[in-house]
């Protein structure tokens, strides 16, 4: 079960997404937790950079994206996933805000 | 006069500038031969060409064994199941070919490191042809260890420990890049190796193929559409919403290389062919629509083409950014693409003289650069260094 503030997280997430990518096609694509950066939205390093940066500034110095995702194997990050950046945001804020 | 030996994998955009390279040595009196896997190239090279084949005992055809995945992806399976693969199962038939023929120069293409690995053990004189500048650039730690750990796991098995390097893959001697410094930018730092542009290969080699010029109309802007030869075949969305954007611009006419089954749905202003002198066309269009492959942008710009670049896989994403950073390019979503975002797309590309401009300036360098013919002679000089020679 995820809680109120992953919930929470997930929705910002998804919004910084839309916002970043800004094409027709996104405003009515289906973005959910498994929806992954690389297969399923087609995003270039370069938007995803992008998409990271406005979080972080969202958030502030609780985040450490880049750290988060240097830590990843290529695997992973090929794989990577709207629910795995949302579940790191909303843990790494959750601890710093208890 | 030196003996060379050229090895490139079976992929056209890798053997066109080696052919061009091979073209202009053999005209210089030098002896070129090739060690290439002759099922898939020997009708590619030229009739008297003197081909060792690589693929001798081997059954597999390699074709990319993948051609549906996009982005990273491609980019670690291209490793995982065709270069390394490759590599390993070239190591014993190359080694033994370049006994036989005992050339003064090695040319390996960047993507065939089993070449690399047979030139670095027999301590010969090898240059390295690189057709896509993103190989040359550092991208992300996590990549570029990752890759450091590929090779190092290929090297383990044929190179004695003291031959071993972190990138065996470019030549200590010369590495010659089919790009310019001005295309490449400074977006990203450089692995560390001699490298030399000679820009776009330019001399041909390439066989020539019919195409019916009497369509193309002289009072209309006109547009090439082309995804390159390892994902033309992929599927027909992106070529179908190109020709949904197209019926609604008769002023634009635009040959669309797409398997010729949609011939029938293409609208009286798109031309579908599945095979086309590319070169000969880009003299004739007003701007291109591509996969951002890197000799297609290059050929493309050499012209002074602006274009519409939607990256799908491998080096792609890298060079559609170095066209879009020159202010040369716009970008597509291939996989996303609707009609609407498509025509809007072609309205600018054809409406923005900024591109074109840009486009031009890039031509320039890219004209002047010396291509084939100066990587011909990079490649005879390596045969002048004896000291470039390890062991007898």
């Amino acid at each position: 079960m995820s809680s109120p503030h992953q919930e929470q997280t997930l929705a910002l997430v998804i919004d910084h997404i839309r916002n970043t990518v800004n094409e027709d096609w996104i405003t009515d694509y289906d973005i959910e937790r498994g929806t992954r950066f690389n297969d399923d939205l087609e995003l270039e390093s370069i938007e995803f950079v992008k998409i990271a940066e406005a979080l972080q500034a969202h958030y502030g110095t609780r985040l450490a994206i880049i750290d988060w995702l240097s830590g990843k194997s290529i695997h992973e990050l090929i794989g990577l996933s709207v629910g795995d950046l949302a579940d790191y945001i909303a843990a790494a804020t959750e601890t710093a805000s208890a | 006069m030196a003996r060379i030996l050229f090895t490139v994998p079976p992929l056209t955009g890798h053997l066109n500038p080696a052919l061009a390279v091979a073209d202009a040595l053999t005209a210089a009196g030098h002896k070129v031969a090739w060690a290439v896997h002759a099922r898939q190239l020997r009708d590619k090279l030229p009739p008297r060409a003197h081909v060792y084949p690589l693929d001798a005992e081997d059954p597999d055809d390699h074709g990319i064994v993948h051609p549906q995945v996009r982005g990273l992806e491609s980019v670690r399976l291209f490793f995982e199941d065709y270069t390394l693969p490759i590599a390993e199962r070239m190591l014993l038939p190359l080694e033994a070919i370049t006994r036989s023929f005992q050339p003064d120069v090695m040319v390996v293409d960047h993507q065939l490191p089993g070449g690399a690995l047979v030139a670095r053990k027999l301590g010969l004189p090898w240059a390295t042809l690189v057709t896509t500048s993103a190989s040359i650039l550092k991208m992300s730690p996590l990549l570029d260890a990752w890759v450091e750990g590929q090779y190092q796991t290929l090297q383990a098995r044929y190179l004695p420990p003291e031959l071993t390097v972190a990138r065996p893959d470019f030549s200590p001697h010369r590495v010659i890049v089919f790009s310019t410094e001005s295309l490449l930018g400074t977006q990203h730092a450089r692995i560390d190796a001699p490298y030399t542009f000679v820009g776009p290969a330019k001399g041909d080699g390439r066989r020539p193929v019919a195409f019916p010029w009497e369509w193309l109309k002289p009072d209309t802007r006109k547009l090439l559409v082309s995804l390159g030869t390892v994902s033309r075949d992929r599927d027909t969305r992106f070529f179908e919403v190109m020709m949904a954007a197209l019926a609604e611009l008769p002023a634009v006419q635009a040959v669309l290389v797409a398997p010729e089954s949609l011939a029938a749905l293409a609208p009286p202003n798109v031309l579908i062919r599945d095979y086309v002198p590319q070169l000969e066309l880009l003299d004739q269009v007003d701007g291109v629509i591509c996969h951002a492959g890197h000799n297609t942008v290059c050929e493309a710009l050499s012209r002074g083409l602006p274009m519409i670049v939607a990256p799908i896989r491998d080096d792609q994403p890298v060079i559609a950014r170095q066209v879009i950073d020159a202010g040369a390019g716009l970008f597509m979503r291939h996989g996303k693409v609707t009609p609407a975002m498509a025509k809007s797309l072609i309205g600018q590309l054809l409406a923005t003289p900024s591109l074109a401009e840009n486009a031009q300036r890039l031509a320039q360098d890219l004209r002047a650069a010396p291509g084939a013919q100066g990587a011909a002679e990079c490649i005879a000089a390596l045969a002048l260094q004896p000291a470039l020679r390890k062991v007898a």
